[in-house]
This record gives structure tokens, C-alpha cells and sequence, in this order.
């Protein structure tokens, strides 16, 4: 893959061909940034705010949008076709080995409702262009795991440094708008480059979700913590939200990790043991038993639960993930047992 | 002489009451039930309807039967929880049969909250229920099948 | 939604005249055509060209082509990734192929039949008059009300349970407001329908009939301030003093309508989707 850097280089000197021609007067200030030359020559001193397409033309920005748009359709084109190079050697799964999980789109809710008539709510996570970025063994991390770093959805290389870039390259993927580290067994790791799918969970077994929840600024204490607040009345003066007493006397101090107010939401949190009711293959969406942390369109991460009571229903998943250029043909949507499914006839008691 | 018009008037006086008092009859059975919507749910001081035929929720009171306790966890009384009615100057339990407040989807939501008066060991007072029942009470068929059995009409 | 409809009807009409009136010039056309081919063929022999057929327009047929769209098809604004709404779709049309779903409007009287463990035949049977549509894609749901033994009685359906058996209109129409609610306090006349009730014939070229009725309703207080205007209510009788309907002139919010990003025109999305799903349910 050629660097971007390379590609701003060559805009740049179709810009500085073309100044030199055209009249001067105009855009004094432009014409002089092109005259001096675009890049090698600019000496920041000041950590301003830059943006990656300032000195070039309205064209060559979008000549460069559409080559890289090109550059990642191919790459991901060619990450799909049967993988050129043999993949690492697949284990089979045995009790005690951790897959890898995967970055996911949160799209929202709907109803589902199951052969016995009831009705769950569930969320839909589309899994797109999740690949698995870089491969690091147990002795390089902290000796007990070995990771996979994955990442999800495309996002433009042109707001990202050079630095951020340098592991997908690596992998030969386009950057992603989200990356996140899995803890796996050693008989797990696939090799990077590979492309995940939602078929890589399939109904009826469990999974973890982790996102960040939704953001709700800097709340008071009975918005944040549940705290009860003051009566609204019965010779109450400006106290009626306020968190009462935070400390006594004898101690003298303020604990740590007294509930107080502050920023509220816009952390991580995990949604624990949610039960994978369907999935569509051509689509990769699962959809996932309940709600999940975070607001629409965020990005979210989903694994395999670890929790004891659900670990016989995560029994013999495909290992170490679903390729699809493999032998097994799926259909287009897996459902659990118990799902209605809308082509069949109305429910029945009998 | 004096004394026919005196009836007359008296007839008068008597029909023009029993007029008002129907008028105030309906006023009354349209007044009978709850009339708070805000809080649609079952909860303390509720004022609900009886409607069963049992002597006690049928003869007309100064006050309307008022929900004092609910007997489950949240306080929040749907159909099938139990409550403790104070009704005429006394204390009466009774089972919750449809109220205001929309359940879940596909059972009936009722415009009043409507009761039905049970013992205290779960036989119902009355001997017939005309109201609608929702069907879902059947789900808990073995606590409520005495007053499933005098319901006439279960929807 | 009616304003909506109230569009789409219009848009029907427009699309109808300008049928007739594209017919009109193709006859005109035919006869031009045709002498032209005649003096074609004594000068020289040219390629055989077959008349323009006639296109007949028949006005029947034309009022027949009512779009119909569901309005749970119609998604809500926002942010949501339209796939969403897709994959919504594909679900809704799949239940629709087996589950006949009528067309059907606020004030419409149907009959649903649902499967029920608890009724003594397994199915329960419910008449009454829809007051209410709500929700989008497959969470949609339609109230039903009726009287039942002097007790008002409601139930919330959802139109894609698998748990309903049977959709049945037995009156097709609208009223004069988009929402019924109410009804709950209205007279008890006005809500209470028969249960035997036999549904009205209604030929599918008809339009929407609008039921014209104005409701009385019962003394104050209500659930609702029914006369303020933000309910804009055109079917209620009211009996109020004048003083007290002046009194709800002042939460009029005049301005309202002068809020731009308050609209929401959906009529190029509706057109859209319209034509997805019918293409699917013909499938």
C-alpha cells in the first residue's frame, strides 16, 4: 500500500504545476502557500490546529477521497476472496479456550416474539468490516494471555497520525474507526488480516456486551446516585437536590469514593449474559436478547459470556472463528428454536 | 279549598324531588368509580368500583371504597394483587379485576378500577360478577376459581 | 397521518388526470400517424410502422388505484441507520403473506381474533372501534374500544403478534380526528358497538368515507383538557361557556406552524417504500 503521504505529495506537485500559469492576483495568500511549496518546506514551530487538506485544491481533495476509497474497497475485496496465503493452523475447540469476539454497530431495537407467543426486546448489532488488526503472543503482553486486536468500521485515514496508521497497514486493512483488545487461548489466534462475521455467534448461546453508555453531562447527586434530595417544602431553604451531609465529624475527612456529583454516563460498561435470539448472515446483524449500553450508531463490543451458568450453552461454537469461504453454507437467517419466524402460520394453543 | 291547593302543591313538591333525586342518581352512578387519572394504577386511598353484587359494595355510602394496603412487594396493586378496602366503615379485602392504568399489550384496560370483594380466605362475598373479567386472572386459575365461577363474562 | 393520506389521495387524482389528458393527444396522435403512413406510401416505400395502440382510459379503474400504505412502513426521523428499517421491513412483509392485514383507519370498527391459552375455546374475539394507531415497524400497535356491560373496555393490540389470528374490518371510515382518545369521555353511546355486528360492504374503488359525527361528552373534568388547541379536536360537540373556550385560545402556539424543522414530508419516502412493498407482496 502506498502511504497517503505519498499520494498528498503527488496532489501537491499537480498544484504547484498549475499555479505558476494561472494569475496571481486572485488568491494572493493560496498562491503563495503553493509557490512556497506544500509540504517538505512548512516548518511548524506552534502546535496549531491543521487540518489535512489545507493547502490543497477542491479537486485534488477529492481526487485523494476517491483514490483511497478505491485503495480500501480493493483491500477489503481481497481480504474477502478465499485468503491467498494459507490461514494459521485451526485447533478444535475444547472446554477452557476464549475466542476472539467482535466489534459491532449498534442499530437499534425491535420486538420478537417467540413460538409460545411471548414477546422479547431485542437489539440489532451489525457487524461490519470487523477484521482482526495484530496478533500478540502471551510473552509480549504479560505473560498469561495471548491477544488479538480487532476493529470495526471504516473510517478515514486522513484525520488519523501516521503513527495510528501503522497497524493496519500491517495487517493490510483500511484504518478503522474502532479497535479493541481480546484475551484469547493460545489455540484461538487467527491470523491478522482475517475478516469476522456475525455468524461467527450463533443462536442460542450468550454473549457480553461492552459499549460506552450515553452521556449525560455533569448531574447532580440524585440523577447520578439515586440519592432521595430534601422535601419540596416544610421550611426547606435551597435545599432540595442537594446530597445532605457527605462526611462526619470523627473521621474529619471526605472518603474516597463518596458519591458526589459530577460527570455522568460516557464510560464503559458491560452488558452481562444476553442471550443471541438470531442472526442474519447476509446482513451480519445479531440480534441480541435485551438492551445494550450506548446510544444508536455507536460501536460496541461482543463476546463470548464468561459467566459459569451459560457455559454449557456456548458449547462447540464455530472455532476459532467463521470464514467464509469455508464449507459450511449458512443460510441467510439462523434463528433459535424458539423463535417465531413470520413465514410460519399464526400461534396456536392447543 | 286551602288544603287542595296544599296538595297539589305538596304533589308538586314530591314529583319535582324525585326528579332531582334521579337526576342526582345518575349524577352519582356516573360518579361512582374513580374519577383520578393520574395515578391510573392501584395504590393507597385509591377509590375504586365493586362489581360484584355483594350487599356490602352495593348500598350506597357517603364515601367510596378506598384501597388502604396492597398486599404484594412494589405497593403498586394490578390485576390478581390482593388489597385491604375500606369500605362503609370497615376494613375488607379484595382482588383487583382491571384497572385504568394499560397492562400489557393484548389485555384489557378498563375505564375504572374495578374490585371484586373476597373473605379472607378467598371466597368471594358475592354471587355473581356481571363486569368483564380479563382472562389473563386464569393464569393464576387456582387461587381465583371461585370468583372466576361467578364471573359471567370474561373478555 | 391524514394529512398525509389526504396527499397521497390528491397526488392519485393528479396522477389520474394526467393519465386522461396523456390519452387525449395519443388518440390525436393515432389519426396523424396514420396519415402520415398514407403519404408514406405514395411517395416511398418506408419501413411498416403499427399504429400507436389506443390507450383506454377507463375512469373506473383509475379512482380504483388508491395507495395504500401502512403507516408503520413510514419510518420515524432520526438518526437511525435506514438498514434498520429495512431488515424491519423484510420481517412486516413476511408476516404480512401470511396474516392478512386490512387497510384500516382511525375510527374504523374491526373484529380481531387472537389465540389466547386462557379462553375456554383458545381464541378470543374482541369487536370495537380503533382510537388509536401507534408505533413504527414491527413494534406498531392499534387501540380497539367498545363497551362491554356498561364498562368501557380497551385493548391494545400489536399488529405483528404472531399471537393475532384474525384481522377483520367490519366498517371501514375515518373520523374527523387522527386520535379518539376521547372517547373515554365521551357518552358511552358513542363507544359502545355491537359485538354481532355485520361487517358493511365496501368496494375497494370507493373513497374513505369521513364520518362527519361530533360527540357529546360527559361533564367535566376530563383526562384530558380535550379543548386546548394543541389537541385540535374537530370531533367533539362542545358545550362549554364561551368564556372557558376562550380561556383554551390561550395556549394556542400560533408560531408553530411557522417552525421549519418541525415538518417532516415523508411523501418521497412514502412513494418509495410503497412501491418495495407491494412489489414484495405480490411475490
Amino acid at each position: 500500500m502506498p502511504g497517503w503521504g505519498q499520494l498528498l505529495c503527488r496532489a501537491g506537485g499537480r498544484l504547484l504545476a498549475g499555479v505558476p500559469g494561472g494569475p496571481v492576483q486572485g488568491a494572493g495568500a493560496a498562491a503563495a502557500t503553493g509557490n512556497r511549496g506544500p509540504w517538505c518546506s512548512i516548518v511548524r514551530h506552534i502546535n496549531s490546529t491543521t487540518w489535512w487538506d489545507e493547502h490543497l485544491s477542491e479537486e485534488n481533495t477529492q481526487f485523494l477521497k476517491q483514490v483511497t476509497a478505491e485503495e480500501y474497497r480493493a483491500q477489503t475485496a481481497s481480504k474477502l476472496c478465499p485468503l491467498k496465503d494459507e490461514p494459521w493452523p485451526l485447533h478444535s475447540w475444547e472446554p477452557g479456550s476464549r475466542r476472539v469476539g467482535l466489534v459491532a454497530i449498534k442499530l437499534g431495537m425491535i420486538p420478537l416474539w417467540t413460538k409460545n407467543g411471548e414477546r422479547h426486546a431485542v437489539t440489532l448489532l451489525q457487524v461490519k468490516d470487523c477484521h482482526v488488526l495484530k496478533y500478540t503472543p502471551k510473552e509480549e503482553y504479560n505473560g498469561k494471555t495471548a491477544t488479538l486486536i480487532v476493529g470495526g468500521k471504516h473510517s478515514s485515514p486522513f484525520y488519523k497520525p501516521e503513527s495510528a496508521l501503522e497497524v493496519f497497514r500491517e495487517a493490510g486493512v483500511p484504518p478503522k474507526q474502532k479497535t479493541t483488545i481480546f484475551k484469547v487461548s493460545d489455540n484461538a489466534i487467527i491470523k491478522p488480516g482475517t475478516p469476522l462475521y456475525a455468524a461467527h455467534f450463533r443462536p442460542g448461546q450468550f454473549v457480553d456486551v461492552t459499549a460506552k453508555t450515553i452521556g449525560k453531562g455533569f448531574q447532580g447527586v440524585m440523577k447520578r446516585w439515586g440519592f432521595k434530595g430534601q422535601p419540596a417544602s416544610h421550611g426547606q431553604t435551597k435545599t432540595h437536590r442537594r446530597p445532605g451531609a457527605i462526611s462526619n465529624t470523627n473521621a474529619g475527612k471526605v472518603f474516597r469514593g463518596t458519591k458526589m456529583p459530577g460527570k455522568m454516563g460516557n464510560v464503559y460498561r458491560t452488558a452481562f449474559g444476553l442471550k443471541v435470539w438470531r442472526i442474519n448472515t447476509k446482513n451480519n446483524i445479531i440480534y441480541v436478547n435485551g438492551s445494550v449500553p450506548g446510544h444508536k450508531n455507536c460501536l460496541v463490543k461482543v463476546r463470548d459470556t464468561n459467566l459459569p451458568t451459560y457455559r454449557d450453552c456456548n458449547k462447540n461454537p464455530p472455532f476459532p472463528t467463521f470464514f467464509a469461504d469455508g464449507e459450511e453454507e449458512l443460510p441467510e437467517d439462523l434463528y433459535d428454536q424458539e423463535v417465531f419466524q413470520f413465514t410460519d402460520p399464526s400461534v396456536t394453543y392447543v | 279549598m286551602e288544603w287542595l291547593v296544599t296538595r297539589i302543591s305538596m304533589a308538586f313538591l314530591s314529583r319535582r324531588l324525585g326528579l332531582l333525586l334521579t337526576q342526582v342518581n345518575r349524577v352519582v352512578e356516573q360518579r361512582h368509580f374513580s374519577i383520578s387519572g393520574a395515578c391510573s394504577a392501584i395504590q393507597k386511598l385509591t377509590r375504586v368500583r365493586v362489581v360484584d353484587n355483594s350487599a356490602l359494595g352495593n348500598t350506597p355510602y357517603h364515601r367510596p371504597p378506598k384501597c388502604i394496603h396492597v398486599y404484594n412487594k412494589t405497593g403498586v396493586g394490578k390485576v390478581g394483587d390482593k388489597i385491604l378496602l375500606a369500605i362503609k366503615g370497615e376494613k375488607k379485602k379484595a382482588l383487583i379485576v382491571g384497572h385504568r392504568m394499560p397492562g400489557p399489550c393484548m389485555t384489557p384496560r378498563f375505564d375504572s378500577n374495578n374490585v371484586v370483594l373476597i373473605e379472607d380466605n378467598g371466597n368471594p362475598t358475592g354471587t355473581r360478577i356481571k363486569t368483564p373479567i380479563p382472562l389473563i386472572l386464569r393464569k393464576r386459575e387456582g387461587e381465583f376459581s371461585k370468583v372466576l365461577a361467578i364471573a359471567q363474562h370474561l373478555v | 397521518m391524514a394529512a398525509a393520506c389526504g396527499r397521497l389521495l390528491e397526488q392519485a387524482g393528479v396522477r389520474a388526470l394526467a393519465r386522461a389528458s396523456a390519452a387525449r393527444p395519443a388518440a390525436r396522435c393515432r389519426c396523424f400517424s396514420s396519415s402520415g403512413l398514407l403519404r408514406a406510401n405514395n411517395g416511398e416505400p418506408t419501413k411498416f410502422q403499427p399504429p400507436p395502440k389506443p390507450v383506454v382510459v377507463d375512469k373506473h379503474k383509475e379512482v380504483a388505484e388508491r395507495r395504500f400504505l401502512s403507516p408503520e412502513f413510514i419510518p420515524p426521523r432520526g438518526r437511525t441507520n435506514p438498514l434498520k428499517f429495512y431488515i424491519e421491513r423484510t420481517d412486516m412483509i413476511r408476516r404480512r403473506k401470511v396474516l392478512n392485514i386490512p387497510e384500516f383507519y382511525v375510527g374504523s370498527i374491526l373484529s380481531v381474533t387472537t389465540a389466547d391459552p386462557y379462553a375456554s375455546d383458545k381464541t378470543s374475539r374482541f369487536v370495537g372501534i380503533c382510537i388509536q394507531r401507534g408505533g413504527k415497524g414491527l413494534g406498531a400497535t392499534f387501540v380497539l374500544r367498545n363497551i362491554v356491560e356498561g364498562q368501557g373496555v380497551e385493548f391494545c393490540y400489536e399488529l405483528y403478534n404472531p399471537r393475532i389470528r384474525e384481522i377483520k374490518v367490519l366498517k371501514l371510515e375515518k373520523r374527523l380526528d387522527d386520535n379518539l382518545m376521547y372517547l373515554r369521555d365521551a357518552l358511552p353511546e358513542y363507544s359502545t358497538f355491537d359485538v354481532n355486528m355485520k361487517p358493511v360492504p365496501h368496494s375497494a374503488n370507493d373513497e374513505i368515507p369521513v364520518n362527519q359525527l361530533k360527540v357529546k361528552m360527559k361533564p367535566r373534568p376530563w383526562t384530558k383538557r380535550w379543548e386546548r388547541p394543541k389537541f385540535n379536536i374537530q370531533g367533539i360537540h362542545f358545550e362549554l361557556p364561551k368564556e372557558m373556550m376562550e380561556e383554551a385560545q390561550k395556549w394556542s402556539m400560533p408560531w408553530i406552524q411557522f417552525d421549519m424543522l418541525r415538518e417532516y414530508n415523508t411523501s418521497k419516502l412514502e412513494k418509495e417504500i410503497w412501491k418495495e412493498v407491494n412489489e414484495e407482496l405480490k411475490k
